[in-house]
């Protein structure tokens, strides 16, 4: 076999820019456009994007285009300006868009039978923590300062127990705090001993290896922080946006089971409840991220 | 981030493949690799295999790695991320000179990251700046290991530099709240940790020649220190049971006789799913005999790159899993079942063992580089190995003719499997295939199915398989060259000249499916009946043995066993889906490895307390065990 030495184009999803999957469906009102988000390799993402909108446009009846955006910024913008008409995000992304767009709630992913999840604080089972404030002075790992279960509510732990007096006065208490870049950074931050602890979601032990999974405990959990939802743009179509919910729910049905892994791999939907975000409405407005 | 999480249940081994425990049974899924990265680790994987296949290496960059989330190959990948020159890459490949490749390679990785480090630094946006660095880190981690294994310190300092320069890239915030500027002072010192590093040991001019490739960065080659790196597999390599997992038979226990009432069969068992027998790599990798053979039968997705050439083969005569028994053929073997093994001899695809005791220790020394077994350990794992049997099939009578559940296209192909075929010498299929000898005859003949060695040699013969179960363990041939049963019928009437008419092709292969089937051929799992249970009813019947092994003061297979199963009782815990249940499952297989410090202590009243203790606890918790 020999080395192919011309360079063949293949698409490639620069993280730099979107890019849409098809033609734009351009001033067409019968359709729906959905902005994705890139959370591993975007590239995977343009396969599962193809896969899901052509089973939505077959249960809808009208013509669905998926594309994605470089973040969540973009996602907004484009929900704003009717470029998209449902996206996909986090909570605390969602509350932010709420008040920025009047973005509406629209169904909440389930994982593991609820449509919540926590924030977890993790140690080294012979690290002799055992408690909060045994971690004073000790370096920690979080995932990302704008992390719901990766940094803001393990932090609002260590805020109830009196051990840090708010969200900008951690480094008085801790060592050293690092954002390792995602759960899997800080959690392999810890159990190689780079740092005490982690805080990342309650499942982040999971992303370990079996054997380091055996070495970890958890010290302290967060209140329960909503998972991920679906939301649309405030003015799409009632009808419209009728139907695409029905057609999320039959999601949970056995035969359409499947096709959820193209949807970021939840467990399946619920309909939103609003009021379930208030918790992180308030915890935005702790972290002086919502005015 | 939920999502992201959930989404990709995967281990990145970056750093934890320095931290190997006992040899487990359950292989970590990995993260994704980059196609620059995977193709690396390929290169040092492929160039330690004798005779080098240089075809192989040139794939690996040239091609996406097998099962690659990347469509890529690494090649184009470079020539769209990267402005690093390949010349030199391609140039050693092409000389076919494995020192120059191996220098190469190396440097090209270590310059990838300079690149992405650079490029960390270079941009104003956070989020940009982010990305460079988990990218740099990415292809870090094609070295990490042999850092981590020959120099701890570095390792964590290096370790150290990654987070110190990740949160000082600055946060982009979301939506525009939250945002923080990059600390530029911070981020330069710690690019600078990874640089002079890589600087010493990645991108050197001219590298000490070396016998072994692997990550190991120069200084420590250079410094003559006896330096193990951890063996691991490359990108694109699979050693999970396949899916489905095929169902066991066991003679006894569809006699209703429990497995815990045979302490020898459980104790074959328990080494049938143990590393521990074998030598390194495969004990390293958790590599046991049930990794090929899933619950008796093949499996179907096993591949490692330069030992397989397809899924569900292997090469076991090859360099890499003992190199004193490299045969230097590249003859990768397509998987066989072990169904129904007392039935099947002589062993081997060329049935070149009559006994099947000769040919498991010949798998366990030679193919696989593990010590001596005790008489015990052979007794064992023939004892349970002589318990497989053949799927039901209500399809099939007792004598091997069809019944009347079988379809009518089965029934005419009946006929011409027994009838005598001009192209077969006047022989049938059924000569060979023997209905009423489990479709085999004990036999080797050459099919014509090989090509000759070498000119003027006779060709291959190769042992008579069963047809029984055969629906479920395609492909088919020694080397797995035909893909369906219908393909296996058009092969003969192509090669033997038997003249059937398309029609008695399709009947005769629906005659293969009909015998081939099999009334339950998976096991099934829901939502508390998980592969987990299996697991742990398969574990705690193994560690019964004790009850035997105890009394006799046997400390040699009680402390395999305690040294199996307390890693694997621990590990599979990481597939529970009851998450609540697993600390109470680590506690229990921590009990297990108690009983066998107490054993290497010479503690023998401690081991028996422990080991009542580990009943005791077994049965609290086994309602919890999903």
């Amino acid at each position: 076999m020999s080395i192919r030495l011309s360079r063949r184009k293949t698409l490639i999803l620069s993280a730099a820019g979107a890019v849409s999957l098809g033609t734009r469906l351009a001033a067409q009102q019968e359709g729906l456009r959905l902005a994705f988000i890139p959370q591993e390799n975007p590239e995977k993402l343009l396969g599962d994007i193809a896969a899901i909108t052509g089973w939505l446009a077959d249960q809808i009846g009208v013509p669905v285009e998926g594309f994605v955006t470089i973040d969540h910024a973009a996602a907004v913008e484009a929900l704003r300006n009717g470029d998209a008409d449902i996206s996909f995000m986090g909570a605390l992304p969602f509350v932010l868009a709420e008040a920025e767009i009047g973005a509406v709630p629209l169904l909440s992913e389930v994982y593991r039978g609820a449509p919540s999840y926590t924030g977890r604080i993790f140690v080294r089972r012979d690290s002799g923590i055992e408690t909060l404030a045994d971690l004073g002075g000790k370096d920690i790992a979080f995932a990302d300062p704008i992390s719901e279960s990766g940094y803001l509510y393990p932090l609002a732990e260590f805020v109830e127990a009196g051990l840090v007096a708010g969200p900008g006065d951690a480094d008085a208490f801790f060592g050293r705090i690092f954002f390792a870049g995602g759960y899997q950074q800080a959690m392999q931050a810890m159990a190689e001993g780079l740092v005490e602890a982690a805080g990342a979601s309650q499942y982040a032990d999971l992303l370990l290896t079996p054997q380091q999974q055996a070495e970890v405990i958890w010290i302290a959990e967060s209140e329960p922080i909503p998972s991920h939802v679906v939301i649309a743009r405030p003015g799409l179509d009632a009808d419209l946006r009728s139907r695409f919910v029905d057609a999320m729910m039959r999601l949970n049905e056995a035969g359409n089971r499947d096709l959820l892994r193209y949807l970021y791999g939840p467990d399946g939907y619920v309909r939103a409840d609003p009021a379930a975000y208030d918790g992180v409405r308030d915890m935005a407005r702790r972290y002086g991220l919502l005015g | 981030m939920f999502r992201k999480l959930l989404g990709f249940v995967i281990f990145s081994l970056a750093g934890a493949m320095i931290s190997f425990g006992p040899a487990i049974a359950t292989p970590a899924k990995e993260a994704p690799w980059l196609p620059d990265a995977a193709a690396y680790r390929l290169t040092l994987f492929l160039g330690n295999l004798e005779p080098l296949p240089w075809d192989d290496v040139e794939a690996a960059w040239s091609e996406p790695y097998r099962n690659s989330e990347f469509s890529a190959d690494a090649l184009t990948w470079l020539g769209e991320k990267s402005d690093i020159e390949t010349g030199p890459l391609l140039d050693a490949m092409a000389r076919r000179d494995r020192q120059s490749l191996f220098a190469a390679a190396t440097r090209l990785i270590a310059l990838r990251i300079e690149e992405e480090l650079g490029r960390a630094l270079d941009v104003d946006d956070p989020a940009r700046a982010q990305q460079a660095v988990g990218t740099a880190r990415e292809l870090y981690r094609a070295f990490a290991d042999g850092v981590a294994a020959a120099d701890p310190k570095a390792s964590r300092r290096i370790g150290l530099a990654w987070l110190e320069l990740n949160s000082s890239t600055g946060s982009a915030g979301v939506l525009g709240a939250g945002t923080t500027p990059p600390d530029r002072e911070t981020m330069v010192t710690a690019r600078a940790v990874i640089s002079d590093y890589l600087a010493e040991n990645y991108l050197v001019d001219d590298f000490a020649p070396r016998q072994q490739l692997s990550p190991l960065p120069e200084t420590a080659v250079i410094s003559g220190r006896d330096i193990e790196v951890p063996p691991s597999l490359p990108p694109g390599s699979d050693i999970f049971d396949q899916d489905p997992l095929p169902r066991l038979v066991l003679n006894f226990e569809a006699q209703g006789i429990d497995e815990t009432d045979l302490p020898i069969v459980a104790y074959g068992d328990m080494l049938f799913d143990s590393a521990q027998i074998f030598g390194s790599p495969a004990r390293d990798l958790g590599i046991a005999c049930s990794t090929c053979h899933n619950r008796s039968d093949v499996n179907q997705r096993l591949f490692i790159p330069g030992a397989s050439h397809q899924p569900g083969a292997i090469d076991v005569d090859g360099a890499f899993f003992n190199p004193i028994f490299n045969d230097r053929r590249d003859d990768p073997l397509d998987i066989p079942s072990l169904r129904g093994l007392r039935f099947t001899g002589p062993y081997g695809r060329d049935g070149r063992f009559a006994s099947l005791r000769d040919f498991t220790r010949n798998v366990i020394v030679n193919e696989f580089g593990g010590a001596e077994p005790t008489p015990f350990m052979l007794d064992a794992l023939l004892a349970y190995m002589l318990e497989f049997d053949f799927l039901q099939n209500s399809m099939l009578a007792a004598d091997g003719r069809l019944t009347d559940a079988a379809p009518e296209a089965a029934r005419r192909g009946e006929e011409i499997f027994n009838r005598p075929l001009a192209g077969l010498g006047d022989r049938s299929c059924a000569s060979c295939h023997v209905p009423d000898g489990n479709f085999l005859d004990r036999q080797a003949h050459d099919i014509g199915s090989a090509s000759p060695p070498y000119e003027g040699a006779r060709a291959s013969a190769f042992d008579t398989p069963t047809l029984l179960g055969t629906v479920y363990t395609a492909p088919y041939f020694h080397d797995g060259s035909l893909p369906t049963l219908a393909a296996v019928v058009d092969w003969f009437d192509e090669t033997k000249s038997l003249d059937l008419t398309d029609a008695q092709r399709s009947d005769l292969t629906a005659y293969l499916e009909a015998v081939g089937s099999a009334d339950e051929p998976y096991e099934t799992f829901d939502a508390e009946n998980t592969s987990f249970r299996l697991a742990f009813s398969e574990l705690t019947t193994f560690a019964s043995t004790i009850d035997t092994l105890l009394p006799r003061r046997d400390a040699e297979h009680i402390l395999l066993l305690t040294d199996t199963v307390a890693a694997d009782l621990s590990a599979d815990a990481s597939t529970m889906s009851n998450l609540a249940g697993r600390p109470e499952v680590y506690a229990l297989a921590e009990r297990l490895a108690q009983v066998g410090a107490a054993v290497r202590a010479g503690d023998w009243e401690t081991a028996e307390a422990h080991w009542t203790a580990f009943r005791d606890a077994a049965d609290t918790i086994e309602e919890r065990a999903f």
